[in-house]
């Protein structure tokens, strides 16, 4: 039998009191699209749901200078909404714009995604090639920690019990071009079988600087470095970035399950690469 | 713990104050069907069909993936809102007219994104109507006479 109890704190010094006395069995309930399914699905049985919707501390969106910082609570749908950042970084808006659906777009937010910890959290690898960090803060402080290092496991991240998402950070790269591309078994209202994010500066074809991550690959979202530093300095053709995409293996480890196999990830994953790689040199469309 | 704590709660429903007492967990789906909002249909329960969806403050919503008690003091409508039998919201005739209801599951969701789209995009494409409803599964139109609906209403034709 399950129990739960409800809370709604009124402002962050609350929410982080409650954080502090319950610890895990206070489940952060933001859009719920994900918690909500846990329930009903009876994965988690207890604990006291503690509403941050309508927090205003964990709201808006600012940048100046090339930083961009966004609130935990800022729905997928506000983000694709934001002149700032369609304006300033539209690399990371145009990953979200096959997030779901609209309606769970309407729901869902950037912290849920990420405290959520799947290995095919959308936002993620985006995050990750723009060298994301999150602000988390208990009652004692705040800690600032890089996207790279939060996550340990499936649904498991380096968050301690009494800590909360209270915004996104990163900056914007001064050079080069970004893509992210969504392998669904669908469009629309799909998870992604797997996911890639590349940023690229490039000079004379030549690449300068590379950033890769992978979603649907490993146990968690996945910087590939090793393969990041085979790109550089190398000079790009059709090729080279057939060859150097190959790479990958070395780095990834994806599993068989219901959306596909371990073989099918891997072999997507290279093309997906290449394709990524291709797009941000001008390639491709 | 006790299993039975049960919160107050209060919201408008179609501009009607509606009040209860229910489980945290409760969700906005359940609270409307055991008040008798059977318009609001129950799919799949998991957010991956569109049928429970309802607006909320203004935004298309996914009633059975809330929780009631963060609907509190919310406006919600469903799709009894929109027209009576004798007079028929435009949204509602263009379904009819445009045979956009087959089976009818899925049309009280699919009518309140399309309320909720066309409020926010009197214009809308043909491609930005199938995005809008991209979360509202129908299993028997093949969706083309739902978006000539949708789209007849848009540029105000009627057939
Ligand atoms: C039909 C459907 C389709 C989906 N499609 C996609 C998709 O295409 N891509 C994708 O990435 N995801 C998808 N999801 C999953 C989900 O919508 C996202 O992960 C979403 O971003 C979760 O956000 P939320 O606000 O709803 O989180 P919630 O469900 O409210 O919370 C999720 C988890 O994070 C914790 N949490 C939330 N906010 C914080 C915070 N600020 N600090 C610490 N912990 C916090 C909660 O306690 C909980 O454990 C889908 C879900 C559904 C139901
Ligand atoms: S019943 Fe809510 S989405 Fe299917
Ligand atoms: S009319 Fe039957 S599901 Fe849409």
């Amino acid at each position: 039998m399950s129990s739960f109890k409800f809370y709604k704190p009124d402002n962050m010094e609350d929410l982080l009191k409650v954080k502090e006395e319950l610890g895990g069995r206070a489940l952060i309930l933001a859009g719920g699209t994900n918690l909500l399914i846990y329930i009903k699905e009876g994965s988690i049985r207890e604990g006291t749901l503690v509403d941050i919707k309508s927090l205003k501390e964990l709201k808006g969106i600012s940048g100046d200078n090339g930083y961009i910082e966004i609130g935990a609570g800022v729905t997928i749908a506000e983000i694709l909404e934001s002149p700032l950042l369609n304006d300033r970084v539209p690399f990371f808006t145009d990953t979200l714009k096959n997030f779901a659906n609209p309606l769970v777009r309407n729901m869902a937010s950037l912290g849920g995604n990420i405290a959520d910890a799947s290995p095919i959290g959308d936002t993620i690898p985006s995050l990750l090639v723009l060298n994301g960090r999150i602000k988390a803060a208990c009652l004692k402080g705040e800690r600032s920690v890089p996207l790279d290092r939060l996550f340990k496991g499936p649904g498991e991240s380096n968050l301690k019990p009494d800590e909360v998402i209270r915004t996104v950070q990163f900056s914007i790269p001064e050079r080069g071009k970004g893509t992210f591309i969504k392998l669904g078994l669908r469009n629309g209202t799909s998870c992604s079988v797997t996911s890639v994010a590349v940023w690229l500066a490039a000079e004379d074809g030549r690449v300068e600087d590379i950033r890769i991550a992978f979603g649907g690959v490993a146990p968690i979202p996945l910087r590939l470095k090793k393969t990041e530093s085979l790109f550089k300095g190398e000079k790009l053709d059709e090729e080279k970035i057939r060859a150097l995409s190959g790479e990958i293996d070395k780095e990834i480890s994806p599993i068989t399950d219901v959306r596909g196999s371990a073989e099918y990830r891997k072999q997507v994953s290279v093309r997906l690469l290449s394709r990524a790689v291709r797009i941000c040199m001008g390639m491709e469309e | 713990m006790s299993n039975r704590e049960l919160y107050d709660i209060a919201l408008t429903v179609n501009d009607q104050e509606v009040k209860g007492r229910v489980k945290a967990e409760t969700t906005l789906l359940d609270f409307l069907r055991d008040n008798n909002f059977y318009e609001v249909k129950k799919g799949c329960d998991k957010g991956d069909c569109g049928a429970c969806t309802v607006i909320m403050d203004g935004k298309s919503t996914l009633s059975c993936i809330t929780s009631v008690l963060q609907a509190q003091g919310s406006k919600i409508y469903t799709v009894k809102s929109l027209g009576t039998w004798d007079k028929l919201h435009s949204l509602q005739q263009a379904f009819v007219d445009y045979e956009a209801v087959q089976c009818g599951f899925c049309t009280p969701g699919m009518l309140m994104t399309a309320k909720a789209l066309l409020e926010k995009n009197d214009h809308p494409s043909r491609e930005e109507i199938r995005e809008a409803i991209s979360g509202n599964l129908c299993r028997c139109t093949g969706y083309k006479k739902i978006v000539d609906a949708i789209e007849a209403v848009s540029k105000g034709v009627r057939k």
